[in-house]
């Protein structure tokens, strides 16, 4: 908060606040809508809970007047109270499970469409959203409002239990009420307060948890650099610090628990010290029954749960209205990139070859104030394979992202067989151009399942085509399970080279019309490349294919040159022609071989 | 507010393990026993001065108002108050000493085992895995703070508080003490249940939050990739299966708690029925004063209470005890690379001499090393090359005495490695691995991980003498920079400078580099290969090859076949030999053809 804020601008910021987080709980009453009627039966359940629990020490009162003081039935009032227990026993856990299985239930719904609303998200969204903020919207901040509606059933009950055990204190007598309840308030204050001041603190020692953590991983993940070097003295000192600091923010947690804790414990037994003296005497004066001096002790512990209860949701509330402005900002917003209204279809193949792409006049920012591609044409025709080469950043890989449509350009047209792909469903779109990433990702799953991504339930015969066109057969024959083989599991792990080729397969396993080679070859050992540009040789013939290209050997391996220079297309050509024709091509070329040439010279010898 | 802690049935000790943990605890716990036995003392007085407040209540109802005393029934308000506000001040203390002794313990235990982690040898790294080695500085300590904050105090508090109940109950009337405790075999017996079928479910429970998590993560990291195979539905489709069943596992997991809590909440109620009726039977025959019928009641929670404490307790103890018995395991680790008791400094310079040696990784069937020797003279560059896996990083390991070779010898200036000191070790004998792997803090403090008493000046001297001073001070703040997360604000080749700078820092008269496999950024490459240069000049040098222009600048190259020295010689008379070299030469030349 600035110092310079005029009055108007707190005005408007709490405004905009308020709206939040009215947002924020409309977000929780819609979802909550459609259990409306499971959460209301929990209510009821702890509503009736809370009668018959208040009951009890009526009844116990009852039973000691009446049975044990003038020698009544004794086994009626044992037998009334042990019932009494049957149904409060039923009816808390009822209470507990509707309560428990609610929440989770909202809690999962609301994970489910706050993943699917993220996937759906515009890339431009990704680049800037942070993966560990994502994550914390799903997971800590979802527990918070778990946490809370948890409460709800449990404090409707409670809420009512506290309403009727004041009510039968203040009928019975309505000055030891005054007295008894008076320090009560303070549980539910104290209560209140302490969850709000323990919050931060033990924020506070997670995130001191945290940098020891960070200490401890870098010093086993770097533990040949501190062996190395004899250095086990300094990170020594530095977790030692940390380890220090953990203390510190304990003890402080620990004093803010000490602040409170006995205080709220001893509250209720300070309301039964006034019972007896206040309450001893009114007995004594003949005003009330040794059976309400006790009934009044029992009801007094009746009331310290709920009441802190109350007080703990209310922080509780605090914290999830927070949780729900953050998530209710994710899901509002909406994907930049969407289908338009009436799509159009792109045109069948009818006899002709399919996969011809155009940039037309295409202009576009990540930033819009500053262009990455300015007046950009380009024709490729059905079949054909270019090569893509510039300098780093010169927007090489933005070519293929627009394609895409992972952004829409500022102005111009991209269009594929004739289509403006605006004019597409996404879908129909992108499942007509397969793409093999720069950083080759692959998931958690099986070979198979990697390879079939594109297409889930590809025949074996598809699988095995598409990675034997990629030169991946092979190899995945020879890995532990074959095409079961789980990537990423312990045990084994696959080369650069390897995973590579499982992302050609993939790219191809759905025969897309474009085929995307976004340099498929800087993460791979140097003795290694050859195999890859084989695979990749296989794949492009007789497809359109558009390789990003980082390194001179992938150049060869398209037809054309297309050499992206100040923004725009700058030449077109054979890679010899250019080479022979343009300095400036030879410059970049030089830059990206410069690494290189000491091997070059060697093997030309 | 109480998150039970999961025990996995190999995690679950014996008696005898509990007992012996225990001891080593309380052993390592001897410089703060004194705060320890203030928390133990303060954890007495309140449970006791807690549970005679109802002693005085009955105190006040039969002296006081039955028998119409009122000097009686004051006396009883004054006592009650006066133990109520004991039970104040003991409270206070009590949660400071108690976590003062908790926290106290945690931090010795943090410091413990990360200095013994850190004088294992590499070995010990090979054998464990890193994410293994921060779970146990990490989580498994912090599983114990949990116990500490809350779980040791409770768990005191709740067996004071039962045997004190007993011994007040008894001192009242044993015969209703008999009746308080006809409904415990029942509360017993279901509270063991419930800890281990809501132990078991909460395993489940863990098990599935950490696939869904895995599958969300996954899900928002390779969103590009989902999108441009057009599969949102499919990858939705299958993390709701993934979020559906760890539903399903809270769902159980509730089940289970249910009919428990309801059992506890019916057998308090039950103990009142029965306490009236028996009780009330005792009064009417008057064994019993009303008074102690009543006093009963009101002592019924106090009894209850505590079983329920300890059995949600038992599992917090338990895996605290895991986590505990899994520590002490690495406490009482040797480590194998340790310095003699009577080493010496190893010479300023010297040969560096591999006698036969062979080494066998542990748990491997075959040996890396196998009868290996080769000499390297003073300034002399050594390059290795081989196949993956054939030996060659692990030579140069054993030649900075990374690890020790089960037999054979490596003698430096005549002096063998076992036997020198460790610190002249590592100022002669300096390892750059393949990656320059950063620590978190600004590059100066990159480079006194090298050498911790290095003055400013002796780092931009070696950041000078690798020829890198000018790079470095494109940054904003120099070499104060941070270098953030693993040096994430650096590039790849950044990063190896600062690891050869450190190397620089250190001066040592032996370099042993492994050579990175991948290419870096062509902008920094030709730096690094230029600092790297600087560095090898008059130095000795051992490095681990992976490209022909670093093999080229050697004076002798080893290739590495099956844990033996194939071939040995320069560059131009391995390819005339024809074998393994010219093999990998030609193979690297094709890779890297001009286009």
């Amino acid at each position: 908060m600035s110092v310079s804020e005029t009055d108007s601008e707190v005005s408007a910021r709490l405004e905009f606040e308020q709206t939040q987080r009215s947002e924020g709980w409309k977000l929780l009453r819609g979802f909550l809508r459609d259990q409306r009627r499971n959460l209301i039966i929990g209510g009821l359940i702890g509503t009736s809970w809370a009668a018959f629990k208040v009951a009890i020490p009526q009844v116990t009162k009852l039973a000691i007047n009446d049975g044990i003081e003038k020698n009544g039935p004794l086994l009626k009032w044992s037998l009334i109270i042990a019932g009494l227990g049957v149904l409060t026993g039923i009816l808390s856990g009822f209470r507990r499970y509707v309560a428990f299985r609610e929440s989770r239930w909202a809690e999962t719904l609301l994970r489910e469409r706050l993943f699917g609303h993220v996937l759906d998200l515009n890339i431009g969204y990704h680049d800037k959203a942070q993966t560990g903020q994502l994550m914390s919207r799903a997971s800590s901040d979802l527990m918070q409002i778990q946490g809370f509606i948890v409460m709800i059933p449990i404090t409707m009950s409670n809420v009512i239990q506290i309403v009727a055990v004041a009510t039968i204190l203040f009928i019975t007598d309505p000055i030891l009420a005054i007295v008894a309840m008076a320090p009560l308030p303070f549980v539910n204050f104290s209560a209140r307060r302490f969850s709000n001041r323990i919050h931060p603190a033990s924020l506070a020692v997670q995130a001191e948890q945290a940098q020891l953590a960070n200490v401890v991983e870098e010093s086993v993940a770097g533990v040949r650099v501190v062996k190395g070097f004899g250095a086990e003295q300094v990170q020594f000192d530095k977790l030692s610090k940390e380890a220090d600091d953990i203390y510190a923010e304990s003890m402080k947690a620990a004093k803010i628990r000490s602040n409170f804790m006995p205080a709220i414990d001893i509250l209720p037994a300070l309301g039964a010290v006034g019972v007896l003296g206040v309450g001893g005497h009114r007995v004594l004066s003949g005003q009330i029954s040794i059976g309400d001096l006790v009934a009044f002790n029992v009801y007094l512990t009746l009331l310290v749960w709920p009441l802190r209860n109350v007080g703990m949701i209310i922080a509780l509330g605090q914290r999830a209205a927070s949780a729900l402005v953050r998530i209710h900002e994710v899901l509002s917003t909406s994907s930049e990139i969407v289908d338009p209204p009436t799509a159009r279809d792109l045109p069948s193949q009818n006899g002709k070859q399919l996969g011809a792409v155009k940039f037309d006049h295409v202009q576009f920012g990540y930033d819009a104030e500053r262009p990455v591609l300015k007046n950009f044409n380009l024709e490729i025709a059905a079949g054909e394979s270019i090569a893509i080469v510039g300098a780093t950043a010169s927007g090489k890989s933005t070519v293929a992202r627009l394609l895409l449509r992972f952004y829409d350009t500022n102005s111009g047209h991209v269009f594929l067989d004739g289509v403006d792909v605006r004019k597409l469903k996404i879908r129909e779109l992108r499942q007509q151009i397969g793409v093999v990433f720069e950083d080759t990702v692959l998931f958690n799953d099986s070979v198979k399942a990697n390879i079939s991504f594109a297409k889930p339930n590809a025949a074996q015969a598809d699988l095995e085509r598409a990675a034997k066109l990629a030169g991946a057969h092979e190899f995945i024959l020879q890995l532990p399970n074959g095409y079961d083989t789980v990537i990423g599991e312990r045990g084994f792990s696959l080369s650069g080279g390897q995973r590579q080729r499982i992302a050609i397969a993939r790219a191809i396993i759905s025969d897309p019309r474009v085929l995307v080679l976004d340099d498929a070859t800087s993460a791979v050992d140097p003795s290694k490349e050859g195999e890859i540009r084989d695979a990749m040789r296989t794949v492009m013939s007789g497809r359109t294919t558009i390789v990003i290209a980082h390194r001179p050997g992938t150049i060869a391996l398209a037809s054309r040159v297309v050499f992206i220079d100040n923004q725009t297309v700058a030449a077109i050509g054979k890679h010899e022609e250019l080479v022979a024709t343009n300095a400036r091509y030879r410059e970049v070329l030089a830059s990206m071989q410069e690494a290189k040439t000491e091997t070059e010279k060697v093997a030309a010898k | 507010m109480w998150q039970a802690g999961g025990v996995s049935d190999e995690d679950r000790l014996s008696r005898a393990q509990a007992r012996t943990i225990l001891g080593r605890v309380f052993k390592m716990a001897a410089p703060f026993r004194k705060t320890m036995y203030i928390a133990f003392g303060c954890v007495m007085v309140t449970t006791a001065t807690t549970l005679s407040g109802p002693v005085i209540v009955r105190y006040g109802i039969d002296a006081g108002i039955r028998a119409r005393d009122f000097g009686a029934l004051n006396l009883s308000v004054v006592l009650y108050l006066i133990v109520v506000s004991f039970t104040y001040v003991f409270g206070r203390l009590l949660f400071v000493f108690v976590n003062r002794t908790g926290e106290s313990f945690l931090r010795l235990l943090r410091l413990a085992v990360f200095r013994q982690m850190q004088r294992q040898s590499m070995a010990f790294f090979d054998r464990n895995k890193a994410g293994v080695l921060v779970a146990r500085m990490t989580a498994d300590i912090e599983s114990m703070s949990e116990l500490v904050q809350w779980g040791l105090l409770q768990f005191l508090s709740a067996v004071l508080m039962l045997v004190f109940s007993i011994v007040v109950l008894l001192f009242l009337s044993w015969q209703l003490t008999i009746v308080a405790l006809l409904v415990m075999p029942m509360l017993v017996f279901s509270s063991i249940k419930f800890q281990r079928d809501s132990n078991r479910a909460y395993l489940t429970v863990r098990e599935r939050v950490g696939a869904n998590l895995s599958a969300l993560q996954e899900g928002i990291t390779t969103v590009r990739v989902i999108q441009a195979y057009a599969q949102e539905d499919e990858v939705k489709r299958k993390f709701k299966i993934s979020n559906r069943s760890l539903f399903a596992a809270h769902e159980k997991s509730v089940r289970v708690s249910t009919w428990y809590f309801a059992l506890v909440e019916f057998s308090g109620v039950l103990a009142s029925a029965l306490m009236i009726g028996i009780g009330g039977w005792f009064a009417h025959r008057g064994t019993v004063t009303l008074g102690t019928v009543v006093a009963f009641v009101l002592l019924l929670s106090t009894l209850f209470d505590p079983v329920q404490q300890l059995s949600q307790l038992y599992n917090t103890v338990q895996s605290a005890g895991a986590a505990l018995s899994k520590l002490f395991a690495i406490l009482d680790a040797k480590p194998e690379v340790d310095e003699h008791h009577s080493a010496v400094d190893l010479p300023k310079t010297g040969e560096l001499k591999v006698t036969d040696i062979s080494f066998t990784y542990a748990g491997a069937d075959s040996p890396a090393l196998d009868g290996v020797s080769i000499k390297v003279g003073v300034g002399e560059k050594l390059a290795l090359v081989g196949p993956t896996g054939a030996g060659k990083s692990t030579l140069a390991k054993l030649m900075a005495r990374l690890y020790d070779p089960q037999s054979g010898t490596v003698e430096y200036g005549g002096v063998n490695l076992t036997l020198a000191t460790m610190t002249s070790l590592r100022e002669r004998i300096a390892v750059v691995p393949q990656e320059g792997f950063l620590f978190n803090g600004s590059i100066r403090d990159n480079l006194r991980i090298a050498r911790a008493d290095a003055t400013d000046a002796e780092i931009e001297a070696a950041i000078a003498a690798i020829g890198a001073t000018e790079h470095f001070a494109q940054f904003a703040d120099g070499l104060d920079t941070e270098v953030r997360e693993r040096g994430s604000r650096l590039s790849a080749g950044e990063r190896q400078l600062v690891a050869l700078a450190r190397a620089a820092l250190v001066d040592p008269a032996v370099l042993v580099l492994d050579e990175a496999t991948s290419n870096l950024d062509p902008g920094t490459e030709a730096e690094v290969e230029h600092a790297l240069e600087r560095l090898m000049t008059g130095r000795t040098v051992i490095v681990v090859a992976h490209r022909l222009s670093t093999v080229q600048r050697a004076d002798h190259i080893a290739v590495i076949v099956d844990a033996k020295v194939a071939e040995y010689g320069s560059h131009n008379e391995l390819l005339a030999r024809n074998g393994h070299y010219a093999e990998l030469a030609r193979a690297w030349q094709k890779s890297h053809a001009p286009s």
